[in-house]
């Protein structure tokens, strides 16, 4: 019924005894209380929201279950600024207005600056494509999309 | 949406102790888990109520994909991601590339695997008519040894493949292609990269004219599971890629032969439409690459 697992979150490591069942997105966000992950389309895997970076790769924390993410390094919007300084990708979302109620933006965060990583100088359209995994309903995409462009190569 | 209560978890580092922890359980019970991009939303939404999960993720002998002078073999679990790129597909099984670069999302693909979309066999899957139309042979292992089977074998109706409970498939081979073979799918869904509503894949090889001298289509997102079409094969036989009527025809063939449904996504009349133009679109792509 429960396993103990070691989950390293955005540096820190958690070792705990959990349920098999548990959600990685719960683990993060119940566990480790780092609530910056959020949960938009109550664990359908459909609105990106809970989008993380496992082991360097953009994923749906709510695909998963905590146990197959043990020994694993975990990256949360909490884990991009280093010392309070935002990354070029936050500063242009700051800068661009690509957040409204922000609930989206932990997730199109972590997506994007995988993507950036993998095709450092994007067309509008890789953006796009890019950001199929992530709603919106602000519908802020064309700002979103300004500030990926914006962020790309910096 | 929430897991039932799983009582194992379990994450073998050979095909040996996976088979070992599947046997210990009765059949169905259970789930070995590869990208679980499809299997754990079933897993959510209970319509599986595994006891024990045995994760695939450390199987190192079922990862990456090799090609040599006898074909290609990819392990069945390779990420969409890295399925998308490979290069060693060439012309011939270019279609999965094709395929893999338009599933779901990036975090979809980032996680999601070939073996594990063949397995589930979902009706609106991408891979299962790709397998098809590419005439991939399929490799299982089992507690009485290992057994090969066509694609055409191995897939069934929705959400049915030919596996046994106590099997895994181990392997995804694809023989050496023919020269001037080329393949090709694509798909059509109500918004990017969705589910497609209908996709075609497309197999052909040329002879030294140009003209098709073998054909293998396979059409996906149809109510009763993914299938080949007979009309379509045997109507591009000698046809070349400049031929627009003789291809028309073959496909005007494939969409009457095949039963199409209507749903909330497309009724069925649309889905022949799509069979046609996707299937103009893939076979005009599977010449060019045969040409190259």
């Amino acid at each position: 019924m429960k396993t103990t697992v070691n989950i390293t979150i955005n540096g820190e490591s958690y070792e705990e005894t959990i349920p098999n069942r548990m959600l990685l997105v719960d683990f993060i966000r119940e566990v480790a209380v780092q609530t910056g992950t959020h949960v938009g389309c109550t664990y359908e895997g459909v609105c990106g929201a809970c989008t993380i970076q496992l082991d360097g790769e953009a994923v749906k924390s709510c695909l998963m279950l905590a146990v197959q993410a043990d020994g694993h390094e975990i990256k949360t919007v909490e884990g991009l600024a280093t010392n309070g300084e935002l990354t070029p990708l936050q500063t242009a979302f700051n800068e661009h207005h690509a957040l409204q109620c922000g609930y989206c933006t932990p997730g199109i965060l972590m997506n994007m600056d995988e993507f950036l990583k993998k095709n450092p100088n994007p067309t509008e359209d890789e953006i796009r494509h890019g950001l199929v995994g992530n709603l919106c309903r602000c519908t802020g995409y064309a700002h979103i999309v300004d500030a990926v462009k914006d962020a790309a190569g910096k | 949406m929430y897991p039932a209560t799983i009582e194992d978890y379990v994450r073998p580092a050979t095909v040996v102790e996976a088979l070992a922890a599947l046997g210990r359980y009765e059949a169905g019970d259970a789930l070995m888990l590869a990208g679980g991009q499809s299997a754990m939303q079933a897993v959510k939404t209970r319509l599986l109520r595994p006891r024990c999960i045995i994760d695939l993720q450390a199987v190192a002998e079922l990862q990456g994909v090799s090609a040599g002078g006898d074909g290609v073999r990819i392990g069945p679990m390779t990420r969409y991601a890295a399925l998308a790129t490979e290069g060693s597909f060439n012309g011939a099984y270019q279609a999965l590339n094709d395929a893999a670069a338009r599933i779901g999302d990036r975090q979809v693909r980032n996680r999601g695997t070939i073996g594990g979309s063949l397995c589930w066999n979902y009706v609106a899957a991408c891979l299962p008519p790709v397998a098809l139309a590419l005439g991939m042979e399929m490799e299982l292992t089992g507690p009485n040894g290992s057994r090969t089977m066509s694609a055409d074998d191995f897939i069934g109706g929705p959400l049915e493949t030919a596996r046994e409970d106590d099997e895994i498939l181990v392997s995804l081979n694809l023989p050496a292609p023919a020269a001037n073979s080329g393949s090709a799918y694509k798909k059509w869904g109500l918004v990017t990269d969705s589910l497609p509503v209908i996709g075609v894949a497309a197999m052909l090889s040329t002879d030294g004219s140009g003209a098709c001298t073998s054909a293998r289509v396979a059409i996906g997102g149809l109510g009763d599971g993914p299938r080949r079409s007979a009309a379509a094969e045997s109507g591009l036989q000698g046809v070349s890629a400049g031929d627009g009527d003789g291809i028309a025809a073959a496909l005007q063939a494939a969409s009457d032969e095949t039963e199409t449904q209507s749903d909330m996504w497309a009724d069925a009349d649309y889905r022949k439409q799509l069979i046609r133009s996707l299937g103009a679109e893939v076979v005009a792509s599977a010449f060019a690459r045969a040409a190259n």
